[in-house]
């Protein structure tokens, strides 16, 4: 519950910018700022009061290609040569098959409890518009709040594992948004995979990179406490 | 925090859909905002992923920046820190705070250099100093380096209850001071 009175209400935005309220606390807080422009106020102050204690942080260059891996997950409407592009798949579907490799070694050598993993896929405002959850190698998704898709737009799920330049199509959503479970074939749900829907043309992305706006965007987690 | 008098400029190209300029943004403020996720997630792999979070939000949110506000560096620090905090709770807050030299960069010559290189970080430091010290190394324990009440009052050897009240009354204690 965000408190009604004033100095209750300051303080816990300050908690909220200075990070100490747990998760859930934290997400009432940010919900609740999207309609509550008072808060959004009392959030701002504080943002502006203790931002300079971020100059305590020592800064560090962040590793090489990190770069690339954000434009990749932004859309990626620049169609390369065909060519290129061939050569680009063949060496993704290696990559992919090492990728695979190095995980069936990894479950081979540690056979690690199931992991339980889940998101929930954000709107641009950050409301919560789809769950996913991957148990093995499969992609459980339930649409928390149906969104009108344009009729000559359908929507198209990717994946990005952590380190991957390029996300992988998971492929289309069903007009009827409700329930889907899907099984990537290439890839395995893991933890820091990002996982987004975007508004492509109909069939789905011409080029085999997103070309349209991300939708929907979250990132895989292990579920704890359940 | 140097100001970069072109960062909103950058900002606004931003909100067009310009992805150069998200990429000058990136080049000019990375290895700072790095530098604040990493203090907070202690992994380097997480805070790329922060970075990577953030830097999507600065793309979709950055009509969103108002320059009358605060600043832009402000701006990007505020939600660079936000993902590291969320990914550092979808985590349970498991990342290890035993690091004996935590914290103490706020009395490491080159951070307070850092921090006093603003009127507001000189002005922030000068309240900081007012404050009793457990309460301004817990004030700088949860901003910095991420850490929930419990593990600041673990690491400072006090009781829980007492630790999230006197971060509240440091909170307002600053406020007070910087009003």
């Amino acid at each position: 519950m965000i408190p009604t009175d004033p100095a209750e209400r300051d303080a816990l935005a300050g908690e909220y910018v200075l990070g100490t309220l747990d998760a859930r606390a934290a997400a009432e807080v940010a919900r609740a700022m999207e309609t509550d422009p008072a808060l959004r106020e009392a959030v701002a102050a504080w943002e502006a009061r203790l931002a300079p204690l971020t100059a305590l942080a020592p800064p560090e260059a962040p590793p090489p290609g990190l770069w690339e891996r954000i434009a990749a997950s932004l859309d990626g409407p620049r169609q390369a040569p065909a060519v290129a592009k061939s050569r680009f798949l063949r060496v993704w579907a290696l990559g992919a098959s090492a990728v695979a490799a190095g995980l069936a070694v990894l479950l081979l050598v540690r056979p690690a409890p199931e992991q339980r993993l889940m998101t929930v896929l954000l709107t641009q405002r950050d409301q919560p518009a789809w769950l996913v959850e991957a148990q093995g190698g499969a992609l459980r998704l339930a649409s928390l709040n149906p969104q009108p898709v344009p009729s000559d737009r359908v929507m198209q799920l990717w994946a990005l594992p952590q380190g991957a330049s390029a996300p992988t199509s998971l492929g289309l959503i069903p007009a009827e948004q409700g329930r889907l479970t899907v099984t990537p074939s290439t890839i395995r749900p893991e933890p820091g995979m990002l996982i987004e829907i975007t508004l492509e043309p109909p069939g789905g992305s011409p080029t085999g990179r997103p070309t349209g706006p991300i939708l929907f965007i979250g990132r895989l987690a292990a579920a704890r406490g359940t | 925090m140097e100001a970069d008098a072109d960062l909103p400029a950058l900002l606004a190209a931003v909100a067009a859909g310009d992805r150069a300029a998200l990429r000058r943004v990136y080049e000019r403020q990375s290895v700072r905002l790095f530098g604040v996720a990493n203090a907070i997630l202690r992994d380097r792999d997480a805070a790329a992923d922060a970075l990577q979070d953030a830097f999507i939000k600065v793309a979709r949110r950055a009509g969103q920046f108002d320059p009358a506000r605060g600043s832009a560096e402000a701006w990007l620090g505020s939600i660079v820190r936000h993902a590291a905090l969320d990914i550092i709770r979808a985590r349970g807050r498991e990342t290890p705070t035993d690091d004996p030299t935590l914290g103490d960069e706020a009395v490491a010559p080159e951070a307070e250099e850092r921090l006093a290189a603003s009127s507001e970080g000189r002005r922030l430091h000068e309240c900081l100093a007012g404050l009793e010290p457990k309460n301004r190394e817990g004030i700088v324990l949860a901003f910095v380096h991420g850490l929930s009440h419990p593990q600041i009052a673990a690491r400072l050897g006090m009781p829980l209850g007492t630790v999230k009240s006197w971060i509240r009354r440091g909170l307002l204690a600053l406020r007070e001071c910087l009003a």
